[in-house]
Protein backbone atom coordinates (compact mmCIF):
# COMPACT_ATOMS: atom_id res chain seq x y z
CA UNK A 1 0.00 0.00 0.00
CA UNK A 2 1.44 3.28 -1.25
CA UNK A 3 1.41 5.48 1.84
CA UNK A 4 0.77 8.84 -0.28
CA UNK A 5 -2.39 7.22 -1.61
CA UNK A 6 -4.96 10.05 -1.15
CA UNK A 7 -7.77 8.36 1.58
CA UNK A 8 -4.13 6.85 3.47
CA UNK A 9 -2.54 9.95 4.10
CA UNK A 10 -5.45 12.01 5.03
CA UNK A 11 -6.16 8.65 7.67
CA UNK A 12 -2.52 9.67 8.60
CA UNK A 13 -2.58 13.05 9.42
CA UNK A 14 -6.39 12.53 10.96
CA UNK A 15 -4.53 10.15 13.18
CA UNK A 16 -1.54 12.21 14.12
CA UNK A 17 -3.62 15.02 14.43
CA UNK A 18 -5.71 13.01 17.28
CA UNK A 19 -2.44 12.31 19.00
CA UNK A 20 -1.44 15.85 18.91
CA UNK A 21 -4.97 16.87 20.22
CA UNK A 22 -5.09 14.44 23.44
CA UNK A 23 -0.89 15.08 24.07
CA UNK A 24 -1.64 18.75 24.88
CA UNK A 25 -4.66 18.17 26.65
CA UNK A 26 -3.20 15.22 28.68
CA UNK A 27 -0.38 17.46 29.13
CA UNK A 28 -2.37 20.39 30.26
CA UNK A 29 -3.96 17.52 32.62
CA UNK A 30 -1.04 16.77 34.70
CA UNK A 31 0.35 20.07 35.10
CA UNK A 32 -1.11 20.08 37.91
CA UNK A 33 0.33 17.46 39.41
CA UNK A 34 3.77 18.41 38.11
CA UNK A 35 3.85 22.09 39.17
CA UNK A 36 2.65 20.84 42.84
CA UNK A 37 5.96 18.50 42.71
CA UNK A 38 7.79 21.32 41.55
CA UNK A 39 6.62 23.59 43.65
CA UNK A 40 7.36 21.52 46.86
CA UNK A 41 10.99 21.29 45.94
CA UNK A 42 11.49 25.26 46.04
CA UNK A 43 13.19 27.36 48.00
CA UNK A 44 11.57 30.41 49.59
CA UNK A 45 12.85 32.66 47.26
CA UNK A 46 11.83 30.71 44.03
CA UNK A 47 8.34 30.43 45.57
CA UNK A 48 7.58 33.74 45.62
CA UNK A 49 8.85 35.17 42.21
CA UNK A 50 6.79 36.63 40.27
CA UNK A 51 7.70 34.53 36.91
CA UNK A 52 7.58 31.08 38.33
CA UNK A 53 9.36 28.33 36.53
CA UNK A 54 8.43 25.21 35.92
CA UNK A 55 11.95 23.58 37.28
CA UNK A 56 13.19 24.90 40.55
CA UNK A 57 16.60 25.53 40.27
CA UNK A 58 17.94 23.78 43.29
CA UNK A 59 15.68 20.86 44.81
CA UNK A 60 14.94 21.33 48.23
CA UNK A 61 13.86 18.02 49.56
CA UNK A 62 14.58 19.17 52.97
CA UNK A 63 10.66 20.52 52.64
CA UNK A 64 8.93 17.07 52.80
CA UNK A 65 11.06 16.54 55.55
CA UNK A 66 9.94 20.08 57.37
CA UNK A 67 6.38 19.29 57.24
CA UNK A 68 7.72 16.45 59.50
CA UNK A 69 9.43 18.82 61.51
CA UNK A 70 6.40 21.17 61.15
CA UNK A 71 3.73 19.37 62.07
CA UNK A 72 2.56 15.90 63.40
CA UNK A 73 2.16 14.65 59.98
CA UNK A 74 3.46 11.79 60.76
CA UNK A 75 0.41 11.27 63.52
CA UNK A 76 -2.24 12.27 60.69
CA UNK A 77 -0.82 9.48 57.93
CA UNK A 78 -0.92 6.35 61.07
CA UNK A 79 -4.13 7.78 61.61
CA UNK A 80 -5.40 7.84 58.21
CA UNK A 81 -3.72 4.31 57.83
CA UNK A 82 -5.66 2.79 60.60
CA UNK A 83 -8.95 4.11 59.74
CA UNK A 84 -8.65 3.48 56.55
CA UNK A 85 -7.45 -0.52 56.29
CA UNK A 86 -10.28 -0.46 59.57
CA UNK A 87 -12.83 0.91 57.10
CA UNK A 88 -11.85 -0.97 54.13
CA UNK A 89 -11.93 -3.87 55.59
CA UNK A 90 -15.54 -3.84 57.45
CA UNK A 91 -17.18 -2.59 54.40
CA UNK A 92 -15.86 -5.26 52.44
CA UNK A 93 -16.32 -7.97 55.18
CA UNK A 94 -19.78 -6.76 55.74
CA UNK A 95 -21.14 -6.31 52.17
CA UNK A 96 -19.78 -9.09 50.75
CA UNK A 97 -21.40 -11.49 53.66
CA UNK A 98 -24.81 -9.51 53.28
CA UNK A 99 -24.47 -9.69 49.22
CA UNK A 100 -24.06 -13.44 49.34
CA UNK A 101 -26.81 -13.82 51.67
CA UNK A 102 -29.01 -11.85 49.87
CA UNK A 103 -27.95 -13.67 46.16
CA UNK A 104 -27.61 -16.87 47.63
CA UNK A 105 -29.83 -17.95 50.30
CA UNK A 106 -33.26 -18.12 50.70
CA UNK A 107 -35.08 -16.57 53.73
CA UNK A 108 -38.34 -15.15 54.35
CA UNK A 109 -38.23 -10.87 54.06
CA UNK A 110 -35.39 -10.91 51.60
CA UNK A 111 -36.52 -8.77 48.77
CA UNK A 112 -38.26 -6.48 51.59
CA UNK A 113 -35.19 -5.94 53.51
CA UNK A 114 -32.80 -5.73 50.17
CA UNK A 115 -34.86 -2.64 49.41
CA UNK A 116 -34.98 -1.22 52.43
CA UNK A 117 -31.18 -1.74 52.59
CA UNK A 118 -31.52 0.26 49.12
CA UNK A 119 -32.90 3.22 50.72
CA UNK A 120 -29.44 4.04 52.44
CA UNK A 121 -28.27 4.72 49.03
CA UNK A 122 -30.98 7.73 48.51
CA UNK A 123 -30.03 9.80 51.77
CA UNK A 124 -27.31 11.84 51.98
CA UNK A 125 -24.88 11.75 54.51
CA UNK A 126 -25.46 15.13 56.02
CA UNK A 127 -28.61 14.82 56.87
CA UNK A 128 -27.69 11.90 59.57
CA UNK A 129 -23.97 13.61 60.38
CA UNK A 130 -25.80 15.37 63.64
CA UNK A 131 -27.39 12.37 65.14
CA UNK A 132 -24.30 10.34 64.21
CA UNK A 133 -22.67 12.59 66.47
CA UNK A 134 -24.72 12.09 69.32
CA UNK A 135 -24.56 8.59 68.94
CA UNK A 136 -20.54 8.84 69.37
CA UNK A 137 -21.36 11.17 71.86
CA UNK A 138 -23.75 8.43 73.77
CA UNK A 139 -21.06 5.73 73.45
CA UNK A 140 -18.29 7.93 73.92
CA UNK A 141 -16.61 7.34 70.67
CA UNK A 142 -15.27 10.96 70.25
CA UNK A 143 -11.50 10.91 68.69
CA UNK A 144 -11.16 7.20 69.29
CA UNK A 145 -10.72 4.72 66.16
CA UNK A 146 -14.02 3.58 66.56
CA UNK A 147 -15.57 6.32 65.86
CA UNK A 148 -14.06 7.03 63.10
CA UNK A 149 -14.24 3.57 61.64
CA UNK A 150 -17.62 1.56 62.88
CA UNK A 151 -20.03 4.20 61.58
CA UNK A 152 -18.94 4.04 58.02
CA UNK A 153 -18.29 0.18 57.39
CA UNK A 154 -22.55 -0.10 56.74
CA UNK A 155 -22.18 0.20 52.57
CA UNK A 156 -25.92 -0.19 51.08
CA UNK A 157 -23.99 0.40 47.51
CA UNK A 158 -21.29 -2.81 48.83
CA UNK A 159 -24.02 -5.05 49.53
CA UNK A 160 -25.59 -4.25 46.10
CA UNK A 161 -22.57 -4.23 44.11
CA UNK A 162 -21.92 -7.93 45.54
CA UNK A 163 -25.19 -9.23 45.53
CA UNK A 164 -25.33 -8.40 41.75
CA UNK A 165 -21.72 -10.34 41.44
CA UNK A 166 -22.88 -12.99 43.20
CA UNK A 167 -25.87 -13.36 41.63
CA UNK A 168 -24.25 -14.28 38.73
CA UNK A 169 -22.33 -17.38 40.39
CA UNK A 170 -24.06 -20.52 38.90
CA UNK A 171 -25.37 -21.98 41.81
CA UNK A 172 -24.49 -25.31 40.99
CA UNK A 173 -21.51 -24.54 43.40
CA UNK A 174 -23.87 -23.95 46.44
CA UNK A 175 -25.77 -27.45 45.73
CA UNK A 176 -22.80 -29.28 45.44
CA UNK A 177 -21.29 -27.97 48.52
CA UNK A 178 -24.66 -28.61 50.61
CA UNK A 179 -25.17 -31.95 49.80
CA UNK A 180 -21.45 -32.44 51.19
CA UNK A 181 -23.07 -31.19 54.18
CA UNK A 182 -21.26 -27.48 54.14
CA UNK A 183 -22.53 -24.58 55.99
CA UNK A 184 -23.74 -21.86 54.51
CA UNK A 185 -20.43 -19.62 55.81
CA UNK A 186 -18.44 -22.52 54.43
CA UNK A 187 -19.57 -22.05 51.00
CA UNK A 188 -19.48 -18.37 51.37
CA UNK A 189 -16.06 -18.70 53.09
CA UNK A 190 -14.26 -21.39 50.77
CA UNK A 191 -16.53 -21.23 47.33
CA UNK A 192 -17.71 -17.93 46.62
CA UNK A 193 -15.42 -15.58 48.25
CA UNK A 194 -12.72 -16.61 45.87
CA UNK A 195 -14.75 -16.66 42.48
CA UNK A 196 -15.47 -13.05 43.87
CA UNK A 197 -12.28 -11.65 43.35
CA UNK A 198 -12.53 -9.08 40.69
CA UNK A 199 -15.49 -7.98 42.44
CA UNK A 200 -13.80 -7.59 45.70
CA UNK A 201 -11.18 -5.96 44.51
CA UNK A 202 -13.12 -3.57 42.52
CA UNK A 203 -15.26 -2.60 45.51
CA UNK A 204 -12.11 -3.23 47.56
CA UNK A 205 -10.06 -0.21 46.22
CA UNK A 206 -13.63 2.34 46.38
CA UNK A 207 -13.88 1.69 49.88
CA UNK A 208 -10.38 2.07 50.13
CA UNK A 209 -10.12 4.98 48.21
CA UNK A 210 -12.97 6.71 49.50
CA UNK A 211 -11.89 6.16 53.27
CA UNK A 212 -8.84 7.36 52.47
CA UNK A 213 -9.97 10.85 51.08
CA UNK A 214 -13.02 11.06 53.96
CA UNK A 215 -13.31 14.64 55.09
CA UNK A 216 -16.82 15.33 56.75
CA UNK A 217 -17.27 12.37 59.58
CA UNK A 218 -13.70 12.78 60.25
CA UNK A 219 -13.71 16.58 60.78
CA UNK A 220 -16.70 16.43 63.11
CA UNK A 221 -16.07 12.66 65.20
CA UNK A 222 -12.51 14.23 65.77
CA UNK A 223 -11.59 17.21 67.84
CA UNK A 224 -7.87 16.60 69.50
CA UNK A 225 -4.87 17.35 67.19
CA UNK A 226 -3.14 13.33 67.56
CA UNK A 227 -6.81 11.91 66.30
CA UNK A 228 -6.77 13.89 63.01
CA UNK A 229 -6.82 12.08 59.75
CA UNK A 230 -4.36 13.31 56.69
CA UNK A 231 -7.36 15.23 54.71
CA UNK A 232 -8.35 17.11 58.29
CA UNK A 233 -4.83 17.51 58.98
CA UNK A 234 -4.05 19.49 55.15
CA UNK A 235 -7.19 21.37 55.31
CA UNK A 236 -7.15 23.07 59.05
CA UNK A 237 -3.10 23.57 59.84
CA UNK A 238 -2.10 24.96 56.27
CA UNK A 239 -1.52 28.83 57.77
CA UNK A 240 -0.30 26.65 61.47
CA UNK A 241 2.28 24.88 60.41
CA UNK A 242 2.95 25.34 56.96
CA UNK A 243 4.54 28.76 56.72
CA UNK A 244 5.25 28.38 53.40
CA UNK A 245 3.42 26.93 50.47
CA UNK A 246 6.43 24.47 49.06
CA UNK A 247 6.18 22.99 52.37
CA UNK A 248 2.14 22.79 51.35
CA UNK A 249 2.45 21.19 48.33
CA UNK A 250 4.94 18.59 49.71
CA UNK A 251 2.22 17.68 52.52
CA UNK A 252 -0.51 17.47 49.85
CA UNK A 253 1.61 15.07 47.70
CA UNK A 254 2.33 13.11 50.30
CA UNK A 255 -1.07 12.76 51.11
CA UNK A 256 -2.00 11.74 47.52
CA UNK A 257 0.99 9.50 46.50
CA UNK A 258 -0.07 5.97 48.45
CA UNK A 259 -3.55 5.97 46.45
CA UNK A 260 -2.15 6.92 43.42
CA UNK A 261 0.54 4.31 43.37
CA UNK A 262 -1.72 1.55 44.04
CA UNK A 263 -4.09 2.82 41.66
CA UNK A 264 -0.97 2.63 39.54
CA UNK A 265 -0.51 -1.22 39.86
CA UNK A 266 -3.69 -2.23 39.88
CA UNK A 267 -5.23 0.46 37.45
CA UNK A 268 -6.43 -2.44 34.83
CA UNK A 269 -8.88 -4.39 37.43
CA UNK A 270 -9.96 -1.00 38.66
CA UNK A 271 -10.54 0.65 35.61
CA UNK A 272 -12.79 -2.39 34.41
CA UNK A 273 -14.20 -2.62 37.82
CA UNK A 274 -15.72 1.33 38.00
CA UNK A 275 -16.86 0.72 34.01
CA UNK A 276 -18.72 -2.46 35.65
CA UNK A 277 -20.69 -0.49 38.36
CA UNK A 278 -21.63 2.30 36.03
CA UNK A 279 -23.25 -0.01 33.87
CA UNK A 280 -25.30 -1.32 35.94
CA UNK B 1 -51.05 -37.51 48.11
CA UNK B 2 -47.68 -39.64 47.94
CA UNK B 3 -46.37 -40.81 44.93
CA UNK B 4 -45.25 -44.72 44.65
CA UNK B 5 -41.42 -43.51 44.73
CA UNK B 6 -40.59 -40.10 46.05
CA UNK B 7 -40.17 -40.08 50.02
CA UNK B 8 -42.52 -38.23 51.88
CA UNK B 9 -40.52 -34.94 53.58
CA UNK B 10 -39.63 -35.35 56.85
CA UNK B 11 -42.20 -32.96 58.55
CA UNK B 12 -40.87 -31.70 61.87
CA UNK B 13 -42.91 -29.68 64.27
CA UNK B 14 -39.73 -27.76 65.50
CA UNK B 15 -39.29 -26.37 61.86
CA UNK B 16 -42.16 -24.48 62.60
CA UNK B 17 -43.72 -22.49 59.36
CA UNK B 18 -40.54 -23.59 57.16
CA UNK B 19 -41.18 -26.37 54.68
CA UNK B 20 -38.58 -28.39 56.42
CA UNK B 21 -35.40 -28.15 58.86
CA UNK B 22 -33.27 -27.26 56.04
CA UNK B 23 -34.87 -24.11 54.74
CA UNK B 24 -35.09 -22.94 58.56
CA UNK B 25 -31.14 -23.87 58.79
CA UNK B 26 -30.43 -21.92 55.58
CA UNK B 27 -32.45 -18.99 56.76
CA UNK B 28 -31.24 -18.76 60.69
CA UNK B 29 -27.84 -18.93 58.71
CA UNK B 30 -28.99 -16.21 56.34
CA UNK B 31 -29.98 -13.50 59.03
CA UNK B 32 -26.85 -14.67 61.12
CA UNK B 33 -24.26 -13.46 57.75
CA UNK B 34 -26.68 -10.26 56.72
CA UNK B 35 -26.87 -9.27 60.86
CA UNK B 36 -23.92 -7.29 61.15
CA UNK B 37 -25.17 -5.09 58.13
CA UNK B 38 -28.78 -5.11 59.68
CA UNK B 39 -27.80 -4.07 62.66
CA UNK B 40 -25.14 -1.10 61.94
CA UNK B 41 -27.97 0.05 59.20
CA UNK B 42 -30.68 -0.10 61.70
CA UNK B 43 -28.36 2.06 64.17
CA UNK B 44 -26.51 4.40 61.87
CA UNK B 45 -28.87 5.09 59.53
CA UNK B 46 -32.49 4.29 60.68
CA UNK B 47 -32.67 5.40 63.64
CA UNK B 48 -30.36 8.30 62.63
CA UNK B 49 -33.15 8.99 60.03
CA UNK B 50 -35.61 8.51 62.44
CA UNK B 51 -34.19 10.95 65.01
CA UNK B 52 -32.91 13.30 62.14
CA UNK B 53 -36.34 13.96 61.34
CA UNK B 54 -37.89 15.02 64.45
CA UNK B 55 -34.52 17.12 65.32
CA UNK B 56 -35.23 19.30 62.13
CA UNK B 57 -38.45 20.53 64.04
CA UNK B 58 -36.07 21.59 67.39
CA UNK B 59 -34.26 24.20 68.22
CA UNK B 60 -30.84 22.67 69.90
CA UNK B 61 -27.96 24.28 71.19
CA UNK B 62 -26.38 21.04 72.18
CA UNK B 63 -25.98 22.18 76.19
CA UNK B 64 -29.49 22.20 77.07
CA UNK B 65 -32.26 19.59 75.38
CA UNK B 66 -33.69 20.37 71.89
CA UNK B 67 -37.05 21.94 72.11
CA UNK B 68 -40.03 21.36 69.82
CA UNK B 69 -40.40 24.71 67.86
CA UNK B 70 -42.42 23.22 64.62
CA UNK B 71 -41.55 24.42 61.44
CA UNK B 72 -39.85 27.33 62.57
CA UNK B 73 -36.28 26.22 61.45
CA UNK B 74 -37.48 26.17 58.00
CA UNK B 75 -39.11 29.63 57.79
CA UNK B 76 -36.03 30.89 58.77
CA UNK B 77 -34.19 29.03 56.50
CA UNK B 78 -35.96 30.60 53.58
CA UNK B 79 -35.37 33.92 55.09
CA UNK B 80 -31.78 33.43 55.60
CA UNK B 81 -29.32 35.45 53.62
CA UNK B 82 -26.97 32.81 53.73
CA UNK B 83 -28.51 30.33 53.19
CA UNK B 84 -29.77 32.02 49.74
CA UNK B 85 -26.42 32.76 49.17
CA UNK B 86 -24.41 29.22 49.80
CA UNK B 87 -27.49 28.32 47.75
CA UNK B 88 -27.10 29.79 44.64
CA UNK B 89 -23.22 29.31 45.15
CA UNK B 90 -23.60 25.61 45.26
CA UNK B 91 -26.28 25.60 41.87
CA UNK B 92 -24.17 28.33 40.12
CA UNK B 93 -21.17 25.51 40.38
CA UNK B 94 -23.53 22.51 39.63
CA UNK B 95 -24.70 23.34 36.12
CA UNK B 96 -21.75 24.58 34.51
CA UNK B 97 -19.87 21.52 36.13
CA UNK B 98 -22.48 18.80 35.10
CA UNK B 99 -22.96 20.59 31.72
CA UNK B 100 -19.25 20.44 30.70
CA UNK B 101 -18.16 17.53 32.17
CA UNK B 102 -20.49 15.30 30.44
CA UNK B 103 -19.51 17.25 26.56
CA UNK B 104 -15.73 17.14 27.38
CA UNK B 105 -15.83 13.53 28.97
CA UNK B 106 -17.89 12.35 25.47
CA UNK B 107 -15.58 14.03 23.29
CA UNK B 108 -12.69 12.25 25.26
CA UNK B 109 -14.11 9.18 25.23
CA UNK B 110 -14.88 9.11 21.64
CA UNK B 111 -10.98 10.22 20.90
CA UNK B 112 -9.84 7.34 22.75
CA UNK B 113 -12.36 5.17 21.66
CA UNK B 114 -10.69 4.78 17.95
CA UNK B 115 -8.29 1.93 17.62
CA UNK B 116 -5.26 4.55 18.63
CA UNK B 117 -2.13 3.27 20.18
CA UNK B 118 -1.51 3.97 23.61
CA UNK B 119 -4.93 4.27 24.77
CA UNK B 120 -4.19 2.84 28.29
CA UNK B 121 -1.56 5.38 28.59
CA UNK B 122 -4.00 8.19 28.04
CA UNK B 123 -7.21 6.40 29.81
CA UNK B 124 -4.57 6.19 32.83
CA UNK B 125 -3.60 10.51 32.66
CA UNK B 126 -7.43 11.46 32.35
CA UNK B 127 -8.55 9.15 35.38
CA UNK B 128 -5.35 10.22 37.29
CA UNK B 129 -7.04 13.17 39.29
CA UNK B 130 -10.53 11.18 40.09
CA UNK B 131 -8.13 9.00 42.58
CA UNK B 132 -6.61 11.87 44.18
CA UNK B 133 -7.56 13.64 47.62
CA UNK B 134 -10.32 16.13 47.21
CA UNK B 135 -8.46 17.92 50.23
CA UNK B 136 -5.16 17.90 48.42
CA UNK B 137 -6.90 18.91 45.35
CA UNK B 138 -8.00 21.81 46.59
CA UNK B 139 -4.96 22.39 48.07
CA UNK B 140 -2.57 22.67 45.13
CA UNK B 141 -5.17 24.42 42.76
CA UNK B 142 -5.56 27.31 45.54
CA UNK B 143 -1.80 27.41 44.68
CA UNK B 144 -1.92 27.03 41.16
CA UNK B 145 -4.64 30.25 41.28
CA UNK B 146 -2.69 32.32 43.80
CA UNK B 147 -3.39 35.80 42.07
CA UNK B 148 0.74 36.85 43.01
CA UNK B 149 2.71 34.23 42.47
CA UNK B 150 0.63 31.60 40.88
CA UNK B 151 1.63 29.94 37.61
CA UNK B 152 -1.94 30.84 36.02
CA UNK B 153 -2.19 34.46 36.95
CA UNK B 154 1.65 34.73 35.62
CA UNK B 155 1.12 33.13 32.40
CA UNK B 156 -2.26 35.17 31.82
CA UNK B 157 0.27 38.37 32.80
CA UNK B 158 2.44 37.02 29.93
CA UNK B 159 -0.21 36.94 27.87
CA UNK B 160 -1.33 40.47 28.41
CA UNK B 161 -4.65 39.06 29.69
CA UNK B 162 -6.32 40.06 33.03
CA UNK B 163 -4.96 38.52 35.94
CA UNK B 164 -8.12 38.44 38.83
CA UNK B 165 -8.09 37.27 42.15
CA UNK B 166 -9.42 33.98 41.31
CA UNK B 167 -10.67 33.16 44.68
CA UNK B 168 -11.35 36.20 46.13
CA UNK B 169 -14.43 37.07 44.74
CA UNK B 170 -17.60 34.90 44.01
CA UNK B 171 -17.71 35.45 40.59
CA UNK B 172 -14.46 34.14 39.47
CA UNK B 173 -14.44 32.04 42.87
CA UNK B 174 -17.06 30.17 41.15
CA UNK B 175 -15.22 29.59 37.48
CA UNK B 176 -12.27 28.65 39.38
CA UNK B 177 -13.86 25.66 41.19
CA UNK B 178 -15.80 24.57 38.13
CA UNK B 179 -12.75 24.35 36.63
CA UNK B 180 -11.05 22.19 39.30
CA UNK B 181 -13.88 19.80 39.73
CA UNK B 182 -13.97 19.21 35.85
CA UNK B 183 -10.18 18.52 36.17
CA UNK B 184 -10.65 16.00 38.93
CA UNK B 185 -14.24 14.71 37.59
CA UNK B 186 -13.96 14.32 33.95
CA UNK B 187 -11.49 10.80 34.08
CA UNK B 188 -14.39 9.08 36.25
CA UNK B 189 -17.54 10.13 33.10
CA UNK B 190 -14.75 9.30 30.52
CA UNK B 191 -13.95 6.15 31.96
CA UNK B 192 -18.15 4.92 31.90
CA UNK B 193 -18.53 7.00 28.59
CA UNK B 194 -15.64 4.49 26.56
CA UNK B 195 -17.87 2.06 28.30
CA UNK B 196 -20.73 2.75 26.82
CA UNK B 197 -19.49 3.34 23.47
CA UNK B 198 -17.79 -0.40 23.18
CA UNK B 199 -21.51 -1.34 24.17
CA UNK B 200 -22.55 0.08 20.42
CA UNK B 201 -22.11 -2.81 17.83
CA UNK B 202 -19.80 -2.10 15.12
CA UNK B 203 -22.37 -3.13 12.47
CA UNK B 204 -24.29 -0.12 12.93
CA UNK B 205 -21.51 2.14 11.76
CA UNK B 206 -20.49 0.05 9.06
CA UNK B 207 -24.16 -0.18 8.13
CA UNK B 208 -24.50 3.97 8.08
CA UNK B 209 -20.35 4.05 5.63
CA UNK B 210 -22.31 2.05 3.35
CA UNK B 211 -25.46 4.08 3.63
CA UNK B 212 -23.12 7.39 3.07
CA UNK B 213 -23.74 8.60 6.44
CA UNK B 214 -20.68 11.08 7.36
CA UNK B 215 -18.65 11.32 10.66
CA UNK B 216 -20.93 13.89 11.98
CA UNK B 217 -24.44 12.36 10.68
CA UNK B 218 -23.10 8.81 12.38
CA UNK B 219 -22.44 10.50 15.52
CA UNK B 220 -25.77 12.31 16.01
CA UNK B 221 -28.17 9.09 14.54
CA UNK B 222 -26.66 6.37 16.16
CA UNK B 223 -23.92 7.30 19.40
CA UNK B 224 -25.94 10.18 20.72
CA UNK B 225 -29.55 8.09 20.95
CA UNK B 226 -27.76 4.76 21.94
CA UNK B 227 -25.63 7.09 24.40
CA UNK B 228 -28.59 8.76 26.63
CA UNK B 229 -28.54 5.94 29.12
CA UNK B 230 -25.08 6.58 29.75
CA UNK B 231 -25.54 10.05 29.81
CA UNK B 232 -28.58 10.21 32.26
CA UNK B 233 -26.79 8.26 34.70
CA UNK B 234 -24.33 10.47 35.10
CA UNK B 235 -25.84 13.59 34.64
CA UNK B 236 -28.08 11.98 37.80
CA UNK B 237 -24.74 10.99 39.66
CA UNK B 238 -23.11 14.02 38.33
CA UNK B 239 -26.00 16.62 39.93
CA UNK B 240 -26.53 14.72 43.08
CA UNK B 241 -22.59 15.01 43.72
CA UNK B 242 -21.98 18.07 42.51
CA UNK B 243 -24.71 19.81 44.92
CA UNK B 244 -23.05 18.07 47.79
CA UNK B 245 -19.58 19.25 47.45
CA UNK B 246 -18.21 20.15 50.04
CA UNK B 247 -14.10 19.53 51.16
CA UNK B 248 -12.65 20.74 47.40
CA UNK B 249 -14.12 24.11 47.96
CA UNK B 250 -14.10 24.63 51.24
CA UNK B 251 -10.29 24.17 51.09
CA UNK B 252 -9.72 26.76 47.71
CA UNK B 253 -12.15 29.68 49.44
CA UNK B 254 -11.50 29.78 52.75
CA UNK B 255 -9.08 32.92 52.73
CA UNK B 256 -8.15 34.42 55.84
CA UNK B 257 -10.29 32.66 58.22
CA UNK B 258 -13.35 33.52 55.87
CA UNK B 259 -15.29 31.26 53.19
CA UNK B 260 -15.22 32.98 49.94
CA UNK B 261 -17.60 30.50 48.70
CA UNK B 262 -19.83 29.13 50.96
CA UNK B 263 -21.93 25.92 49.70
CA UNK B 264 -25.03 24.55 51.22
CA UNK B 265 -22.97 21.36 53.15
CA UNK B 266 -20.44 24.15 53.95
CA UNK B 267 -23.31 26.12 55.98
CA UNK B 268 -24.66 22.63 57.26
CA UNK B 269 -21.11 22.23 58.74
CA UNK B 270 -21.18 25.79 60.04
CA UNK B 271 -24.39 25.85 61.92
CA UNK B 272 -24.10 22.39 63.54
CA UNK B 273 -20.54 22.65 64.57
CA UNK B 274 -19.65 26.01 64.95
CA UNK B 275 -22.33 27.84 65.97
CA UNK B 276 -24.15 24.58 67.38
CA UNK B 277 -27.36 25.07 66.05
CA UNK B 278 -28.08 21.37 65.78
CA UNK B 279 -31.80 21.52 64.98
CA UNK B 280 -31.67 24.47 62.39
CA UNK B 281 -28.21 22.58 60.67
CA UNK B 282 -30.76 19.49 60.11
CA UNK B 283 -33.12 21.48 58.70
CA UNK B 284 -30.74 22.82 56.12
CA UNK B 285 -29.52 19.15 55.50
CA UNK B 286 -33.42 18.37 54.57
CA UNK B 287 -33.84 21.12 52.07
CA UNK B 288 -30.67 20.16 50.37
CA UNK B 289 -32.36 16.33 50.32
CA UNK B 290 -35.73 18.04 49.05
CA UNK B 291 -33.55 19.87 46.71
CA UNK B 292 -31.47 16.96 45.45
CA UNK B 293 -34.99 14.97 45.29
CA UNK B 294 -36.87 17.20 43.12
CA UNK B 295 -33.40 18.05 40.57
CA UNK B 296 -33.51 14.09 40.36
CA UNK B 297 -37.25 13.59 39.65
CA UNK B 298 -37.34 15.97 37.47
CA UNK B 299 -34.76 14.24 35.25
CA UNK B 300 -36.11 10.72 35.87
CA UNK B 301 -39.79 12.65 34.46
CA UNK B 302 -37.86 14.48 31.46
CA UNK B 303 -35.99 10.62 30.39
CA UNK B 304 -38.87 9.54 29.39
CA UNK B 305 -38.40 12.39 26.25
CA UNK B 306 -35.11 11.98 25.11
CA UNK B 307 -33.73 8.37 26.84
CA UNK B 308 -33.58 5.62 24.68
CA UNK B 309 -33.59 2.50 26.00
CA UNK B 310 -33.09 -0.61 23.63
Amino acid sequence: MNVSSGPQHRRLIGRLALHAVLLSVGILFMLPFLWSISTSLKSMSELFSVQPNLIPKKLRWDNYQAVFDNAPFLRFYINSIIVTIGRTIGQVAIASLAGFAFAQLRFPGRGVIFVGLLAGLMVPDQVLIVPRFVIMREFGWFDTYQGLIIPLIFSSFGVFLLRQYFLGIPRDFHEAAKLEGANPFQIYRDIYLPLARPALAAFGFLALLSSWNEFFWALTVTNQTEMRVLPVGIALFQGQYFTNNAIVMAAANMATFPLLLIFLFFQKQLVEGVAISGLK
Amino acid sequence: MHSADAPAPIRRPAARGFRNRQTRDEAVWAYALIAPMLIGFAVFFLIALGASLVLSFTEWRIIESPSWIGLANYRELVRDPQFRTALVNTVAITVPHVFFRLVIALALAIALNSRIRFRAFYRLLFFLPTVTMPVAIGTIWKWLYDPAFGPINSTLRRLGLPAPEWLAHRGTAIVAVVIVLLWSGIGYDMIIFLAGLQAIPRIFYEAASIDGASGWQQFRDITLPLLTPTTFFLSVIGIIYSLQVFDLVYVMTRIDQTNRLPTVVYLIYDEGFRTFRMGYAIAIAWTLLAIILVFTLIQFRLQKRWVNYE
